[in-house]
């Protein structure tokens, strides 16, 4: 391994990153340069700029002992909660959300750095928590102080960046040994609202021809009352029978209504506050022809610019879809688009390998971490990588819904480039601290 | 200090292999989008980059049966366009505030079109067709209080002598969603203009022709990028003749005057309407210009239904002209010697109702020519009921033509009604009774028919035995050499078995009207000796009748270039002037002298109601005359 490290830093995430940062910067450049070769913008060198205070704080970030943050994590979870708090009351709105604190000209995202710090504080809680509290009170704790922040994001309303603290929470609670059927549970719950909410609009706008008859439980509040009645009454019966016979499929029979009573009830719920656009966004990617015009067409122009790519790519700067400029928010939430256009399948292998490095590699290095809070915290910064990667490029190649999930490291952003280069550096401080004790 | 733990070793190697699972997945599927269905996305993200440019094609010209001049035309104007994707907020928000201040649209109906968050939208929004050159040349001269704005041109209809012929006419507009659901496999897209109504929506597919293209690859702002310019041309719609006679229509249409209710002249040998009227009509120059919505709100709410084409689209009892039908049943069935007459005595008992001649005092013995003739109620009642029956009278009126429509190429034409005892137990559950035999008998009760069946069934007497299906298109003209594509040949919609003497002897009886008949004080042209039959309709008010006047002309002529039939139809709803055959005199003045409104007026100078109308239009022109000095008066002080 001695081999592989200059001063026992591991370069193989460092190159990595400084890889996908490079491409990046590429690409903002490119997606600012219009038809006739006009450069239209300057985020390139913001990028830039960005990219290098990014790798120096992670060099220097790798250099220290993380085992610091261990007694600050509390701190700086409270801290960003309050800054998130702030952010609602006076917060400055970008792309209609109230997400932005800025401090003498210079802005930032206070929902970012939400990400790191719910991973370090939820590695100090999990392993804090080992043998305090029951598994369930345990999970569910740890569950709250995932929620907490979630909620208030979702408030901005940034739905994006509050989706990521559920993975973040996910992979921490199951590496930090979690009982699966609390982790299945809840993505159980999750999936299942998520799909509720969305029956009455993907009946609205893509089985436009004959309304399914079945979707009016979601869409009918009376209806829905008596569903939910109904479970809760199958849920008393299994109870009983559980008291009465100690069968262990009473159990189970309970476990799944209760899901299913949640996932009614939130659904209900969302539905009265989600507006009919943001569902309809939600559910675009099924089949954006329902409204190409709208909705639709991110949707539309980025698949065509992915497909158009081929093998090899139109070429550095030839793109037709970006340079024309029918793909919209190329520099951020489109930028694999212009990539697999310009570079074609080859260049997007290039950044799958170099993301799939970073993970794998991320891994193997916890598997010597010394503590249970590396493990964690490590975990919980790969979880977020994965993430922020599936959907991001998902979205690109019109498999996952838009969401406004940036593809990290790559796309045109100084608040998660540094939270990024913050969660490697940090990876990279538990590879270079694995044998001080 | 921490303390001493177990690496879950199964759990990190879960996560590791999601992670590579999800990754080679990813680089499955987006293999299977770049390389395998590389061509269908190559070819999608090159339709996107070559810019459409649509090249209007000229919608066809209407001519009148002579061709000079058209009756419809193409009038040069503009469409304005804004392409919503490449305009920032500020400039969406200049442009629709300028757009309703100096092209006076109105505001809400831009913001409607432009929203204010459709970055996302880069194909071209009209915001207002119909916009004159002047216009033009003030956005082009304040092209910065207008950004993102463009303009292509986009010819209006224009109707240079507007009147009744914009009934057959018709007038075109904006497609609707569910006009295109039905006819988008034919070529129609969302911009495309459609006909509305008459000759314009019965050959739209003739008029409209095929738009071109001008494709080349533009970015988003629309500047072209590269020179593989292709072009498409478009191909001009074809220009339409009608059968129609200019002048005859306008002959008819000043005949009838401002006086609700419908002319037809047709060509009985062939089949070519040479005038259909119908008062009131509207002008649909005004459905092009700004006021349209007002125009059209206005003319539907108008309570005499002035987009009613009376003509075709109403059906009245057809009154004592029934007396024609019911004539040529006693004929062919010879069910009434000819030499035979019934006594009038002014009215006539049937059970225990009592129904009255028009002449109280009584005709007197009349026989089957001199009853026609005098249009005796109690001949024909005697008819109908002791000697024909209902079935009869039924089955004349269908061989006749009545009760089904004489498929003439104009929309919205009714069918009228010829009730049989079947049909009044169908609808009104009620049995048919000798009364119901008795009102039909006189074309009263509930037989309807339309002013245009009427003529079809008088061509048939005329032709004694084949009636020609009613056409206004004559030929089609490629509008761009002038060549004939193709000319509506007669066709027969009718061939009957009665005899032909049953329809000369007819036509004499006809021509008794106009000579002995009731006719004869009223019908005083010289210019050629006609035949045919007055009506008068009750509609159930006193002093309210329809009055109606079929008539062929010239009577005894072999020639078929000369026949003419004429229905005349003035609702009841007008003052009571007997004016339909007072029309049908300067009608056929007019048409057999080639003597216009006016000259004919000149040439019926003795006439006491010629003498009034002519009183009554000085009166109206000198109150105009003094109303207009007033207000010039008014504004000179």
């Amino acid at each position: 391994m001695k081999s592989r490290s200059f001063f026992r830093f591991d370069l193989i995430i460092f190159f990595a990153a400084v890889g996908l940062s490079i491409i990046g910067i590429l690409f903002i450049y490119s997606s600012g340069i219009s038809s006739d070769g006009v450069l239209q913008n300057n985020e390139y060198i913001k990028q830039i700029v960005w990219a290098s205070i990014g790798i120096v704080i992670m060099i220097v970030l790798s250099f220290f002992d993380y085992e610091r943050l261990r007694s600050l994590s509390f701190y700086i979870y409270g801290a960003n909660i309050i800054l998130l708090l702030i952010v609602l009351f006076s917060g400055d709105v970008v792309n209609g959300a109230r997400s932005w604190i800025s401090i003498r000209g210079i802005g930032f995202q206070p929902s970012e750095f939400m990400k790191i710090s719910l991973i370090l504080r939820l590695g100090v809680y999990f392993e804090e928590s080992r043998n305090k509290y029951s598994d369930f009170i345990r999970f569910l704790l740890g569950l709250i102080q995932a929620a907490i922040p979630m909620l208030l994001v979702i408030i901005q309303p940034d739905m994006g960046t509050a989706l990521v603290y559920f993975p973040i929470f996910l992979t921490i609670a199951f590496v930090a040994g979690v009982k699966k059927r609390y982790l299945f549970f809840l993505l159980a719950a999750g999936f299942l609202t998520v799909m509720f909410s969305l029956i009455p609009a993907w009946d609205h706008y893509i089985i436009t021809e004959k309304s399914v008859e079945l979707t009016k439980v979601f869409t009918d509040p009376n209806l829905m009352m008596i569903v939910i009645g109904s479970l809760i009454f199958i849920l008393v019966l299994s109870g009983i029978g559980l008291l009465l016979y100690k069968r262990k499929y009473f159990y189970w029979i309970g476990y799944a209504i209760i899901i299913l009573i949640i996932a009614c009830s939130l659904a209900m719920g969302t539905s009265s506050f989600i507006k009919d656009y943001q569902l309809k966004r939600l559910i675009i990617f099924i089949d954006p022809q329902i409204d190409p015009q709208g909705a639709g067409w991110n949707m539309i122009q980025s698949v065509t610019a992915v497909g158009s790519g081929g093998t090899f790519g139109k070429g550095f700067l030839k793109g037709t879809q970006s340079h024309y400029r029918y793909l919209p928010q190329q520099s951020t939430d489109f930028i694999f688009s212009i990539i697999s256009e310009e570079w074609g399948f080859i260049g997007c292998l290039a950044v799958f390998l170099l993301f799939l490095i970073i993970m794998i590699r991320g891994l193997y290095i916890l598997l010597t971490a010394k503590d249970e809070f590396a493990l964690f915290v490590g975990c919980g910064i790969i979880g977020m990588i994965f993430f922020h990667f599936i959907v991001n490029i998902g979205m690109a190649m019109g498999i996952m819904p838009i969401t406004g999930i940036p593809l990290l490291l790559v796309s045109y952003g100084g608040s998660s480039m540094f939270t990024t280069m913050i969660g490697l550096g940090l990876i990279s401080s538990i590879y270079l601290h694995k044998y001080k004790y | 200090m921490p303390q001493k733990f177990i690496i879950p070793k199964s759990r990190l190697l879960f996560l590791m292999i999601l992670i590579i699972g999800s990754v080679v997945t990813y680089t499955f599927y987006l293999g299977s989008m770049q390389i395998v269905n590389f061509g269908e996305y190559q070819r999608r993200a090159k339709d996107i980059a070559s810019r459409e440019a649509v090249l209007l094609a000229q919608r066809g010209e209407i001519y009148d049966r002579n061709s000079d001049l058209p009756l419809v035309m193409n009038i040069p104007s503009f469409a304005l366009y804004a392409v919503p994707g490449e305009m920032t907020v500020e400039q969406k928000e200049k442009l629709i505030v300028n757009c309703s201040e100096y092209l006076n649209i109105d505001e809400n109906e831009i913001r409607k079109k432009i929203p204010l968050d459709s970055e996302g939208n880069f194909l071209p929004v009209e915001i207002k067709d119909a916009v004159q050159y002047e216009d033009i040349i003030f956005i082009a001269e304040h092209i910065d209080e207008f950004p993102g704005i463009s303009w292509q041109s986009k010819p209006i209809r224009g109707y240079p002598e507007p009147g009744s012929i914009s009934h057959i006419l018709g007038y075109v507009g904006d497609i609707t969603s569910e006009d295109l659901q039905i006819l988008y496999n034919k070529g129609y897209n969302r911009n495309s203009t459609i006909g509305k109504s008459g000759i314009e929506k019965q050959y739209d597919l003739l008029l409209r022709g095929e738009d071109g293209s001008r494709m080349r690859t533009v970015d988003v702002k629309g500047r072209r990028i590269e020179d593989d310019l292709k072009i498409i041309p478009p191909r001009n719609g074809n220009n339409l003749v009608l059968t129609i006679d200019r002048k005859i229509q306008k002959l008819c249409e000043q005949a009838l005057g401002e006086r609700i209710g419908s002319v037809v002249v047709m060509k009985p040998s062939t089949g070519e309407v040479l005038a259909m009227v119908s008062y009131p009509y509207f002008d649909p120059n005004l459905f092009y210009t700004d006021r349209s919505k007002e125009v059209y709100t206005k003319l539907s709410l108008d309570s005499r239904f002035p987009f009613i084409n009376r003509a075709i689209q109403s059906s009245y009892a057809p009154a004592s002209t029934f007396k024609i039908i019911m004539t040529a049943a006693v004929l062919e069935e010879e069910a009434f010697s000819l030499t035979s007459t019934i006594n009038c005595t002014g009215e006539k008992r049937f059970g225990d109702r009592v129904f009255k001649c028009h002449k109280h005092s009584g005709h007197g013995p009349l026989n089957l020519s001199s009853g026609l003739a005098e249009s005796c109620n109690v001949f024909f009642y005697t008819m109908g009921v002791d000697y024909l029956g209902i079935n009869k009278i039924a089955d004349y009126s269908r061989r006749f033509g009545f009760g089904e429509s004489t498929g003439i190429d104009l929309p919205g034409e009714v069918e009228g009604l010829v009730p049989t005892p079947e049909w009044k137990e169908d609808v009104y559950h009620t049995i048919w009774v000798g009364g119901d035999t008795v009102n039909v008998s006189i074309g009263q009760g509930a037989l309807n028919v339309t002013p245009l069946q009427l003529a079809v069934s008088l061509s048939m007497i005329v032709n004694e035995g084949v009636a020609y299906k009613p056409h206004i298109l004559k030929r089609v003209v490629d509008s761009s050499t002038g060549e004939i594509i193709s000319e509506v040949k007669p066709e027969i919609l009718r061939r009957s078995n009665i005899r032909k003497e049953t329809f000369r002897t007819l036509q004499d009886y006809m021509r008794g009207v106009i000579t002995d008949g009731t006719a004869r004080y009223v019908i005083t042209t010289k210019a050629v000796e006609m035949a045919g039959k007055t009506g008068t309709g009750e509609m159930g008010f006193e002093d309210k009748w329809d009055s109606w006047f079929a008539a062929f002309a010239p009577y005894g002529s072999s020639d078929p270039d000369e026949q003419i039939v004429l229905v005349v139809n003035v609702e009841g709803a007008n003052n009571w002037e007997w004016w339909a055959p007072k029309a049908s005199d300067m009608i056929m003045q007019g048409i057999f002298a080639d003597q216009s409104y006016e000259e004919v007026l000149d040439e019926f100078d003795r006439r006491w109601y010629i003498r009034e109308l002519k009183a009554r239009e000085a009166a109206a022109a000198a109150e105009a005359e003094a109303a207009e000095s007033e207000t010039q008066d008014s504004v000179a002080q």
